[in-house]
């Protein structure tokens, strides 16, 4: 008879620590968003390295691209971000190009235009840059069917309303958009 | 996307009392789309990127040569419907400098 | 045995009122307190830096016009180029300056606006935009369309929503709270913390519900933007045309009109708008934008102000917007509380502590209830366990 309530006893001391357990997953589940705090932390490098993108601290972009003569100027250009092209809502893909204006040529410099494949007009020459002379920045569409041997064309007005242009290779300007543009021609 | 960087930041630059207002000149994409309703007509449809309309905009259908055969502005529904031209031309959709959008005859949706 | 209990529709709703917000409570929590921190970051930076601070040298100084700021800065930085400026009237604040140095970088100079002393420049590391960052999307970039943090922090608007209103549910008549406040401050913390509740809750509805309905906002807002859904009347962004740009002689500077001759344009065309910022042409083809607060003090008003002739080609005020923009563009200002001043990112600023220590109190309230209910109720399951072993032991003899 003692054994029946040992026994008993027993299974219900038993039980116990598993109920302790369980408390504890009770208590501390409740713990489990402050997982989601790992976000901010994880990202907080890439938010200085952006920031220092921005201000001008980590050079004219992640990569660039060269200096480029154009006419009786010349600018260096580079690419923001090395990353491919971003979808840009209804209107396609663009990548983001930066570019600076020689010292001599401040001033004399009124537009510059962007694009891929060569422009018909002056009207149609491209995406317009804007910023300073030191930096400006525009984005250009790339056409779903540019080539990877097609070429930018760079088109500068000046104030005295002559225009210069400028060929620049899309594998030299941007490799990892003609990568890109390789990836997307294998789907289907 | 630099476009949404800058709309963030202008967002969080407005609480700090700054607001950037002009950066909407190349922060939108203009882009249209034609199509042929028949033999003789077409219809072209424009916006902007983020998918508001563009009442207004400029519209110009222009020979190969350089020759500016029509000129039309999109109505307020963003839209503009014309007699298609013979030979060789292309359509353009103009905000201005530096934010057009061109579509070739032989690109007109049939 | 125990029988089961019913369970009544008031204790339903408490469920629900503690399930919305405990699974989550922690993530709440920050953002709760990095908005709090936010809405007064630049307060903050204020008390920690000089710089930014507007100081007059006497009461009846004037503020120096927008030509005068650039002259200052063209003085002592040649050649930099200046992108914009905002100048608040009435302000503590020094005016702001963003500039573009010859060596290719970026900059924000704080100007004093009586003086025109250029009192510092920002670091590179700006704390408003750090905690609007940390705060809005925990840092998470944007790539293609709005971050994903964005879109999880914006969705706890749906929760706070439902716990205000099963909150109110609960607290029977808790109107009565206002005429008769209770927190009783020497019962123990279960206690307190539960009347520190309700009597938060009960004076912070109109904020929560203002936060909770604008979170739900920007969720919404996300989700139109990255399927490219848009109801903006804006129209065509104006650029200048070709025709007004005169051809200039080489070496000579392109025509333009003064920035003061900008801001008195504006004032002419409208007088009820008080400017307080200027944004430079960002290339030839770019308007001068001359912008701030009128008659709503929500949402800005700009014009567009053709540099070379001077024309204004395209304005934006509060009437120019349906009234879905009236509505969704206000959002944002009542988020962070923004658009009247200091005072009013004050009273943000309490009742967003407020909110904060709502969601700290629930949990506390639910730890010490429920954590001594589970061991009370661990306790009775012994004991009753304990007594059926001792019944059947009897039983058992008797057998």
């Amino acid at each position: 008879m003692s054994k029946v309530i040992a026994a008993r006893t027993e299974r219900t001391a038993s039980k116990a620590p598993a109920s302790g357990v369980a408390l504890k997953w009770k208590r501390w589940r409740f713990y489990l968003s402050a997982l989601v705090l790992i976000a901010p932390l994880a990202y907080l490098p890439e938010y200085f390295e952006d920031l220092a993108l921005s201000r001008g601290d980590a050079g004219l972009g992640q990569r660039e691209v060269g200096e480029f003569a154009v006419g009786p100027w010349s600018v260096r250009l580079a690419e923001w971000q090395i990353a491919p092209p971003e979808r840009e809502g209804l209107a396609g893909y663009v990548k983001l190009f930066t570019l600076a204006q020689c010292q001599e040529c401040i001033g004399h410099i009124k537009a510059i235009y962007l694009r891929v494949g060569e422009p018909r007009s002056l009207r149609t020459a491209g995406s317009l840059f804007s910023g300073s002379p030191y930096r400006q920045m525009a984005e250009v569409l790339i056409p779903e069917r540019t080539g990877p041997d097609d070429e930018m064309w760079l088109t500068l007005e000046g104030w005295d309303g002559a225009v210069h242009q400028a060929r620049v290779p899309l594998s030299e300007a941007s490799p990892s958009t003609v990568q890109w543009l390789q990836q997307r021609k294998g789907r289907p | 996307m630099v476009q949404t960087k800058l709309f963030a930041l202008g967002r969080l630059a407005a609480g700090a009392g700054l607001c950037l207002a002009s950066a909407a000149a190349w922060a939108h994409f203009p882009i249209g789309h034609c199509k042929a309703l028949d033999e003789t007509t077409v219809q072209c449809k424009g916006g902007f990127s983020d998918g508001s309309n563009a009442p207004g905009l400029t519209l110009d259908v222009i020979s190969y040569d350089e020759k500016i055969l029509l000129s039309n502005k999109l109505d307020k529904n963003s839209t503009v419907t014309f007699k298609r031209p013979p030979g060789q031309f292309y359509i353009l959709f103009d905000a201005g400098a530096g934010h057009v959008v061109e579509i070739d005859h032989t690109e007109i949706d049939s | 045995m125990t029988q089961a209990k019913k369970v009544s529709k008031s204790k339903l709703w408490f469920l629900v009122h503690s399930w919305l917000a405990l699974p989550l409570w922690v993530f709440v929590f920050f953002v709760c307190v990095t908005g709090t921190i936010a809405t007064v970051s630049q307060e903050i930076v204020w008390l920690a830096n000089p710089a930014v601070r507007a100081n007059a040298p006497s009461p009846d100084a004037q503020m120096l016009g927008y030509d005068a700021v650039l002259e200052v800065i063209e003085r002592e930085h040649p050649g930099t180029v200046v992108e914009f400026i905002s100048r608040p009237v009435k302000s503590q604040f020094a005016l702001t300056a963003r500039v573009a140095y010859p060596d290719a970088t970026e900059a924000s100079i704080y100007v004093n606006p009586y003086t025109g002393e250029i009192q510092g420049s920002t670091s590179g590391f700006s704390f408003q935009q750090f905690m609007r960052a940390l705060h809005g999307w925990l840092l998470v970039p944007f790539t293609e369309g709005f971050s994903l943090g964005w879109y999880i922090v914006a969705f706890l608007g749906i929760p706070m929503l439902g716990s205000l209103i099963t909150g109110l549910v609960v607290y029977k008549r808790f109107w009565r709270g206002f005429l008769k406040p209770r927190l009783r401050l020497r019962q123990g913390g279960r206690i307190f913390w539960g009347d520190f509740h309700r009597l938060a809750g009960i004076w912070s509805i109109p904020f929560i519900a203002i936060i909770a309905v604008t979170s739900i906002w920007f969720l919404i807002q996300a989700v139109l933007f990255d399927n490219n859904i848009s109801f903006s009347t804006f129209g065509v962004p104006p650029i200048v045309a070709r025709e007004d740009i005169p051809p200039v002689e080489a070496g000579q500077p392109p025509p333009g009109i003064t920035l003061d001759r900008a801001a008195q344009i504006a004032q002419q065309t409208f007088p009820d708008l008080e400017a307080s910022f200027v944004s430079l042409p960002s290339n030839a083809y770019d308007h001068i934008s001359v912008g701030g607060r009128g008659a709503y003090p929500l949402l800005f008003e700009t014009l567009s102000i053709n540099p070379y002739t001077g024309a204004v080609e395209h304005t934006r005020r509060v009437s120019d917007r349906s009234t879905l923009e009236l509505v969704t563009g206000s959002m944002r200002p009542l988020h962070t509380g923004d658009f009247a001043g200091t005072w009013l990112k004050l009273v943000y600023a309490f009742f967003g502590l407020l909110l904060s220590m709502m969601v700290f109190s629930g949990m506390l309230i639910w730890t010490k209830r429920t954590a001594k209910e589970t061991v009370a109720e661990v306790k009775r399951r012994k004991s009753a366990r304990a007594g059926r072993a001792v019944v059947a032991a009897e039983g058992g003899r008797s057998a």
